[in-house]
């Protein structure tokens, strides 16, 4: 019995003492989680991908009314343009007309060229169709999460394209879900091509909308209105993806905007170049998915 | 003690549970790809204004053990590559500490005022976050997205609050003695 009554006063003091000084303790363990955040980057990745799994499912059931709702926003805008849109949209259809023209033409000419040189092309490349359920946009963060992960053979470093251009690479992978950076994110460095000059460069974001050119060895070629495309090196994206065309030459400061309208996407792809070299995070390429979800490109 | 009937046992369990559901609902929402212009920048902070908001209604719901685990679910969700894991478990531990301190201020004052509150503590909540994100990666973060994000959650407080406020008993005798504060009869919210 006097244990019994010995052991309930320790209970009681060692409960006034931790209600004394909870604050403290809690602010304590902040710190220390945050200590081991930053000393073990490796756990916190799991802890991240573990928490991203768990709460995709949640979000998917949450982004698809929104995304209803905001489809319906949007027809409700255009339904109040759709006279000038329509007027845009014949004008653009005859000049792409012009386009389609001139691509096939030179798309036989590159064939035969090809035969001629007996060239060989680059690993073909595979897409895995995305939904974006979650938007990673933060004050300090441009991302996205997507409902893909690891089982159909999405890998860090993947390139992320929408219809438009390149939206950003794969950062993070868990087994049915993963996180997008856009190329606008503070982090995001991507090797590109300066399409007319041929120049190449390093496009970095920095979280706003416009994209900044750098490591470029010649400002002066460089004109509003040139394209910019990815170059493919470090190994994991292909060559010649269009991220976005120069609005801005002042003072050596470039700037690009991108393609991609970052407000509206709803599907990605992501695209499998067959290596994921230097850009992933060091993580081997996962064995080629079963099939079923990943559809092979001609 | 009453003997209760498994109607109000489980009326008490939701009472007990709800705060930490409505913060984890938050939390999550956080990612939901709304698309709204302005409001979905200002949803990071909404979290915050939750914790705020029952810190002043049921701090004794919401424990700080459990402000710490749902802080730390909000920075593995949110974060990018590099962002401290952590901070936003410190911010709202401080936030219910800062609250608390003051409630029995704050429980009875006009609304106005618990809104001047609210802008305080908020400020000192992005002011936290943005330092030791800065520090944390080492590079130079503009503010300004922040700051814009800060304007916005306190045009929201105004909406979201007095929702969010109906939790709190109407009268704070009425409540177990933690959330009492220093409350005495008659001192009411509304």
């Amino acid at each position: 019995m006097a244990i019994r009554d010995d052991f309930e006063v320790v209970a009681g003091q060692v409960r006034t003492v931790v209600q004394r000084f909870a604050l403290g303790l809690l602010v304590i363990a902040a710190f220390g989680i945050m200590l081991v955040g930053k000393a073990d980057t490796v756990l916190v990745e799991h802890a991240r991908v573990l928490a991203l799994d768990v709460a995709s499912p949640v979000l998917e059931a949450i982004a698809r009314p929104a995304a209803y709702a905001n489809r319906a926003i949007a027809d409700l805008r255009e339904f109040a343009s759709l006279r000038d849109e329509n007027a845009r949209l014949r004008e653009e259809n005859t000049r792409l007309l012009a386009w389609q023209t001139a691509a096939r033409r030179l798309e036989n000419e590159n064939e035969g060229l090809r035969s001629l040189a007996k060239f060989r092309e680059g690993p073909e490349a595979s897409f895995i169709t995305a939904r974006l359920v979650g938007d990673s946009v933060s004050a300090y963060m441009r991302g996205a999460l997507l409902n893909v992960g690891r089982r159909v053979g999405v890998a860090p470093g993947q390139a992320v394209v929408t219809g438009e251009g390149l939206a950003g690479r794969i950062a993070e992978v868990g087994e049915n879900s993963s996180r997008v950076l856009f190329v606008t994110d503070v982090n995001s460095r991507l090797p590109i091509l300066v399409e007319r000059t041929r120049e190449q460069a390093i496009l970095a974001g920095d979280n706003s909308p416009r994209l900044r050119l750098t490591l470029l060895q010649g400002v002066a070629g460089v004109q509003a209105g040139d394209r910019i495309v990815t170059s493919g090196r470090g190994g994991s994206f292909p060559v010649g993806i269009p991220v976005g065309e120069v609005v801005e030459t002042s003072d050596g400061i470039i700037r690009v905007r991108p393609f991609t309208d970052f407000s509206r996407l709803e599907f990605v792809r992501v695209v499998d170049y067959g290596v994921t070299g230097l850009v992933g995070t060091g993580a081997p390429a996962p064995p080629p998915p079963p099939g079923g979800t990943a559809v092979r490109s001609r | 003690m009453r003997t209760d009937g498994t109607l109000a046992l489980l009326d008490r369990w939701g009472r007990a549970a709800l705060p930490g559901t409505v913060l984890l609902f938050f939390v999550l929402l956080t990612l939901a790809p709304l698309r709204a212009p302005y409001l979905s920048s200002a949803l990071p902070l909404l979290p915050a204004l939750v914790v705020f908001q029952f810190s002043l209604a049921t701090p004794e719901r919401l424990p700080g053990p459990l402000l710490l685990a749902l802080g730390v679910l909000l920075d593995l969700l949110l974060g990018g590559p590099g962002a401290p894991v952590g901070v936003s478990a410190l911010g709202f531990v401080l936030i219910r500490a800062a609250v608390v301190a003051n409630r029995r201020y704050l429980v009875g004052v006009p609304f106005l005022f618990q809104w001047i509150g609210f802008c305080i503590v908020c400020w000192g909540f992005v002011a936290l976050v943005w330092a030791f994100t800065t520090l944390w990666t080492w590079a130079p973060i503009d503010p300004v997205p922040a700051m814009l994000q800060y304007v916005v959650v306190i045009v929201i407080y105004p909406l979201l609050a007095p929702l969010l406020a109906r939790v709190r008993a109407r009268d704070p005798l009425n409540v177990p003695e933690l959330s009492r504060g220093g409350a005495r009869t008659g001192e009411t919210t509304l």
